[in-house]
């Protein structure tokens, strides 16, 4: 999938998803259910009113975010699959640091500031350790990072679940939740009232995009990242540190996560839940960064798009009876036909020349 | 350093692994909770322990077979969720509730995953596709659909009750002390799994074809020279891979009393499980059964803690596998890997 150009690249991606959704209608038409009506609430569900737009965007900026931390990963070679554990760390991190450093802060604006920096930088710091991790076992212990990472994850959102079960946990609270964070940290709202989605969040997160895109493509940093992933041998004959270069990029990697963990407590929930309970952001990572074939600026249009499916799932589940679990089939789908790009050239070679054998 | 010295290396290490960590927990067992580890390792402590690692054991022979061939087949744990799915619906819809049912349902699974593993070997070997994205495909399509479907069938994404397959149980010897429960009083899916490692054994060491299937993954050219085609052997690697691993999710159920598709479905990670495991078994299938029993033996002792009522977590000790696997990999993760993996074949002809 490496060697396609920019614009196959596209039309690869365009004609996945086209042909997912169609196979996702086709499954619904199935079951029993109306392909047209269930089209039909995809749409509103996503971009329908105000309320759904912002939804849309406030869960399209976390997969930004996430898709963004998995493609540095993939852009090098590595597979780091753990960025839901490197985010669960990262927003327990950011919660709890917010917390503890409140009573020394002014309550004000400043303090809010001062304390929404401080928790941002717990939560890359955090995330970035636990990317780490993997990395350091993967480079001088070659253990496989794609399974490292997978148990991590597990390991995550248990211990993080027992944190907040047991020592962490609000006072007098019947939920499993940390205290709430004080009210001078959160973002402002801008356009969308109470949507837990702000306008300055997906600014600073295409922000974010920018640099780590300048990043990859503009230092020796990258530079050597990127060469470690299409041609290792070649990195290693000009000088760089293979071991090394395995564990600074799955903690760069691992640091976004942490950020876009970040944004998610101090953004949308104000406080941290159950990580069991939160949405798989770091599985639909992977997703997101496939089909923006890991490139840090393309991740932004499939976030869109997948954030607008998983936004719509919340309305179908309300207004239909088609089981919503279709929709993270039609994301698998669509990471499949991703991973076959001679699928489509060898199609698009047999319209244009009609039948003829290869 | 010869082979077999190298092998022989890499089991004292395993070995000496899982002596240090049953060594601990004893140890921690002992002192901390003056628990006596009798009323730990029991029988049926044992007996379950296999039972848990039979699905692991089936996904793991799967996976190393494909592997061997030059293929990466990362789609196990989604194999296995359409494994376990397909054994629900299959005994669902047989309609009764013995044994009977729940053989028919396994065979109804590992048709179905069968024909869903030609498909995806089309895709990995005809069309080329990159395997690390379309096994993680595989996966989400699992994750997705099975629960989909559950839902359309049965209106929740768990399915009602299940007939399970039972025991085997051999009437007179199921008496002797302890090898009596853990022989003569099991399941029959842990000796049909006992029977695949075995038989996958003699096959891949003992057979032509067992040779070929490692020559497509270590040099797919001396292979074509000597006039087979790699290809062919690839497709049936793949297709046994997604066949065995479908077999493993149908066992998982079988084991169980009904399909759960809520959260990672019931089959939770067992089939990355099973990749560690055939890792752990160096691409061997005793050595892949021996990790699996371990990750099951590991599975087991969290519940068997908790029946005792010792006071840890039970959320911690749940995480107790996933460490292990973690540690053993890290200390046990240099494997060999057949060369030519990942690498689709084109014949110069």
């Amino acid at each position: 999938m490496f060697d396609a150009t920019v614009l196959e690249r596209l039309g690869i991606a365009l004609v996945s998803i086209l042909t997912a959704i169609l196979l996702g209608l086709l499954m619904v038409a199935a079951a029993g259910y109306n392909p047209i009506v269930f089209l039909n609430n995809l749409i509103v569900g996503a971009i329908g009113s105000e309320r759904m737009l912002a939804r849309t965007l406030r869960i399209s900026t976390f997969f930004i975010v996430t898709g963004v931390a998995v493609a540095i990963a993939f852009r090098a070679g590595v597979f780091n699959i753990g960025v839901q554990g490197q985010f669960v760390v990262g927003g327990l991190a950011c919660a709890m640091s917010i917390l503890w450093a409140a009573p020394y802060l002014p309550s004000g604006g400043l303090g809010g500031v001062g304390l929404m920096l401080i928790g941002t930088v717990a939560a890359a710091v955090s995330g970035g350790l636990y990317g780490a991790l993997p990395g350091v076992l993967k480079a001088y212990a070659d253990a496989n990072e794609i399974i490292t990472t997978i148990m991590l994850n597990f390991i995550a959102i248990g211990v993080v679940s027992w944190l907040i079960t047991n020592p962490f946990r609000e006072a007098g609270s019947t939920n499993v939740q940390t205290e709430p964070l004080p009210a001078s940290v959160g973002l402002p709202p801008v356009v969308f009232g109470e949507s837990g989605f702000s306008v300055v969040g997906l600014v600073l997160t295409l922000a974010l995009v920018a640099v780590v895109a300048i990043v990859m493509a503009r230092t020796r940093f990258g530079y050597d990242m990127m060469t470690s992933g299409y041609q290792a041998s070649a990195a290693v004959y000009s000088g760089v540190d293979a071991k090394r270069n395995v564990v600074a990029t799955m903690t760069f990697s691992g640091a976004v996560a942490g950020l876009a963990s970040a944004l998610f407590v101090i953004m949308y929930q104000g406080r941290f839940l159950e990580p069991a309970s939160i949405h798989t952001y770091g599985y639909d990572a992977i997703a997101v960064s496939l089909l923006a074939a890991n490139n840090p600026l393309g991740v932004v249009p499939a976030a869109l798009l997948f954030g607008g499916l998983n936004s719509a799932t919340s309305y179908i589940q309300i207004y239909s009876d088609v089981p919503v679990q279709l929709i993270d089939g039609i994301v698998g789908i669509v990471i499949l036909f991703v991973a076959v790009p001679e699928l489509f050239r060898m199609a698009a070679h047999r319209a244009e020349f009609g039948g003829e054998d290869e | 350093m010869s082979v077999v010295e190298y092998a022989g290396r890499k089991r004292v290490r395993l070995v000496s692994l899982a002596v240090v960590a049953a060594l601990a927990v004893g140890v921690v067992a002992t002192v901390a909770f003056d628990v006596p580890l009798e009323s730990i390792f029991t029988p049926g402590y044992v007996a379950r322990s296999m039972e848990l690692a039979a699905p692991i054991t089936l996904a793991a022979i799967g996976g190393l077979y494909a592997e061997k061939s030059g293929v990466f087949n990362i789609g196990l744990e989604g194999f296995m969720i359409f494994g376990a799915f397909f054994a629900a619906v299959g005994t669902y819809f047989a309609g009764g509730s013995g044994p009977v049912h729940a053989w028919a349902g396994i065979a109804f699974a590992t048709a179905l995953t069968t024909v869903l593993a030609s498909l995806f070997a089309v895709l990995l070997i005809r069309y080329k596709a990159d395997q690390i994205v379309a096994g993680l495909g595989v996966w989400f399509i699992g994750l997705g659909l099975a629960p989909f479907a559950a839902s359309v069938i049965w209106g929740s994404r768990n399915s009602p009750r299940i007939p399970s397959v039972g025991r085997l149980t051999v009437p007179g010897l199921n008496e002797i002390p302890y090898l009596g429960r853990i022989v003569f009083d099991q399941s029959p899916l842990v000796w049909l799994t006992a029977l695949v490692v075995v038989g996958s054994w003699v096959f891949l060491y003992r057979t032509n074809y067992g040779y070929w299937i490692q020559a497509a993954g270590e040099n797919p050219e001396a292979l074509d020279t000597a006039g087979v085609d790699v290809n062919r052997v690839r497709y049936a690697a793949v297709i046994f891979s997604g066949a065995m691993a479908g077999l493993g999710g149908a066992v998982l159920l079988a084991h169980s009393s009904s399909f759960v598709g809520t959260g990672q479905t019931m089959v939770d990670g067992r089939g990355w499980l099973g990749i560690v495991a055939y890792l752990f078994g160096n691409y061997n299938p005793l050595g892949a059964a021996v990790a699996a029993l371990l990750f099951g033996g590991v599975d087991m002792l969290q519940g068997q803690l908790q029946t005792l009522n010792i006071d840890l977590s039970a959320k911690l000790l749940e995480l107790l596998p996933y460490v292990v696997v973690i540690v053993v990999l890290s200390g046990w993760g240099k494997t060999r890997v057949p060369a030519s993996v990942g690498e689709p074949y084109e014949s110069e002809d």
